[in-house]
């Protein structure tokens, strides 16, 4: 079985119908979408009713619970006073923009999806929020998966794709024994693989190009295989300055930029 | 010795004045006319040498006085100003080109006794814009200002030539960004100043820009959006004097 998952969408409609055409022409069984389908991008009504007319499963991401619970952010989320204030101009649009019903379906969406020993989400099984970046400390890593009960955990958030093998891994326990107060160390050995494969972002990449990316995961060979499809950015970027969002959204779009946020600290564990 | 210096946008004509300035042990002086009220480069000369005077306007009497004292002087000219000077029509005075050609025959190269080898300049002076602006008292967030200027340099806010400017950390610290587009990178200069670890900092720091299809608009009000705000200012420097501190005990 082949399937495809997606992330980070954003509101770019011209990205997620590039991609969406692109998956229809592989072998795909099912697609999984691991959220963000609003935020920065000018048409977030759309990316939802394309998510639901498609009927792909969707867990929800930091923007969605965002737009749904109102801003709370740790300060992975803004790292800096620019970020921010971009940010908060991004959610307030949103906010004005989105429909009642795309409320409720964003409201409504999962935090986790599971499939057999395949987990989704959105950041880590810890928050829509956390980055599970290339860096985090395997320790980090392999509890994030571990928690889930899951060989491979699909996360997006980041914006940038990646795959990470987390093997021969051992966790230490050591304890102190009252009466001789040495530690008495106590080592298990893990199962022997685990996976992270993060999908990148459909409609905000931080590649340095703007093309979109997903990932197509056949479970029988468990082999990932990263796309990456160019589409007519310039639409979007158009559209954007059309519906009044801050022009340089449109051009670190162009860019292949995040709109605002980036995460580049792997030992920073969210707060939120 | 009076020397005039001249040449294009980003010619390096700062930098040559420094080197030369460094192999001066002797009270100089340094004039720069017409960069009122954003003088980066003369703020960047006295941080690096503060026993050079500075001067801004041609007039100034102490200035004449230093150049009748036959005090070694350097004029420095900005692109967009006329070469004549008639303070110096009567002073013997040696002329210096700063160009990327040696034999190129333009205005800078035939007004020059001496042409060094300078940076390639690429700049239209026809459509050339030039942009300033005083930003004395504010202090910047990191990386909000790193986000800025990498946006700045890669055209987000028009066709960028050169960038300058001289901005107030949250560290306390006063730092030079310099920035040609014939050379590669920035170059990040922290300032030989003291820490400014009390209140928003009462010195010179500025912004000069240079570039065709500016948005002057939208550059001034992302510089605002990095502004650290007067409560995150002081956060920022109690942890600093509380660190500082700390340091010298």
């Amino acid at each position: 079985m082949n399937i495809a998952v997606l992330s980070c969408i954003h509101g770019n409609l011209a990205a997620l119908e590039a991609v969406l055409q692109e998956i229809d022409q592989q072998s795909v069984d099912k697609i999984y979408c691991l959220g963000d389908l609003v935020g920065y991008g000018p048409y977030p009504n759309e990316v939802v009713a394309r998510i639901r007319e498609r009927d792909i499963p969707t867990c929800q991401g930091c923007w969605d619970e965002d737009i749904v619970d109102g801003l709370n952010a740790c300060d992975c989320s803004y790292p800096s006073l620019l970020a921010e204030t971009r940010g908060r101009l991004a959610h307030e649009w949103t906010n004005q923009e989105v429909t009642p019903e795309t409320r409720a379906y964003l409201a409504n969406l999962p935090l986790t999806l599971q499939q057999d020993s395949l987990c989704f989400v959105h950041g880590s099984p810890h928050s829509q929020h956390e980055y599970l970046l290339p860096e985090t400390s395997a320790f980090i890593a392999m509890e994030r998966v571990l928690a889930t009960g899951a060989d491979t955990l699909f996360c997006g958030h980041t914006h940038v794709p990646y795959l990470r093998h987390l093997e021969d891994s051992h966790l230490t326990l050591k304890v102190v024994s009252p009466s001789t107060q040495s530690p008495i160390p106590s080592t298990t050995p893990l199962p022997t693989l685990k996976r992270i494969i993060n999908a990148g972002s459909v409609g905000e990449p931080r590649h340095g190009r703007p093309n979109a990316t997903y990932i197509i995961y056949s479970t029988d060979t468990q082999q990932a295989e990263l796309r990456e499809v160019e589409y007519d950015y310039a639409q979007t970027c158009a559209a954007i300055l059309e519906k009044g969002l801050p022009a340089i959204f449109a051009w670190r779009l162009s860019k292949g930029l995040e709109y605002a946020e980036k995460a580049d600290d792997p030992t920073h564990v969210c707060e939120r | 010795m009076i020397t005039v210096v001249a040449g294009p946008c980003g010619a390096g004509k700062t930098t040559w004045i420094l080197q030369e300035l460094a192999q001066m042990p002797t009270l100089a002086v340094y004039v720069t006319p017409g960069v009122d009220p954003v003088p980066i480069d003369a703020t960047r000369v006295a941080a690096q040498f503060p026993q050079v005077e500075i001067f801004h306007q041609q007039s100034e009497t102490e200035l004449l006085q230093r150049l009748a004292a036959g005090v070694p002087a350097y004029f420095e000219i900005g692109f967009q100003l006329e070469t004549d000077m008639p303070l110096l029509e009567a002073r013997p005075h040696r002329r210096v080109a700063l160009a990327a050609d040696e034999n190129r025959d333009d205005d800078w190269q035939l007004w020059a006794d001496k042409v060094i080898r300078g940076n390639q300049s690429t700049l239209d002076l026809q459509s050339a814009q030039l942009w300033r602006a005083p930003l004395s008292g504010q202090v910047f967030d990191p990386p909000s200002l790193d986000t800025f200027w990498q946006e700045l340099i890669q055209g987000a806010y028009g066709e960028l030539h050169r960038a300058k400017g001289i901005f107030e950390l949250a560290d306390g610290q006063a730092i030079h960004l310099n920035f040609v587009d014939s050379l590669p990178g920035i170059v990040y200069t922290e300032l030989n100043l003291p820490r400014w670890v009390q209140g928003r900092p009462q010195r010179f720091s500025g912004i000069e820009v240079v570039g065709q299809g500016l948005d002057k608009g939208a550059i001034a009000a992302t510089l605002k959006d990095c502004y650290l705000s007067d409560s995150l200012l002081a956060a920022h420097q109690t942890t600093l004097r509380d660190s500082l501190s700390l340091e010298a005990s």
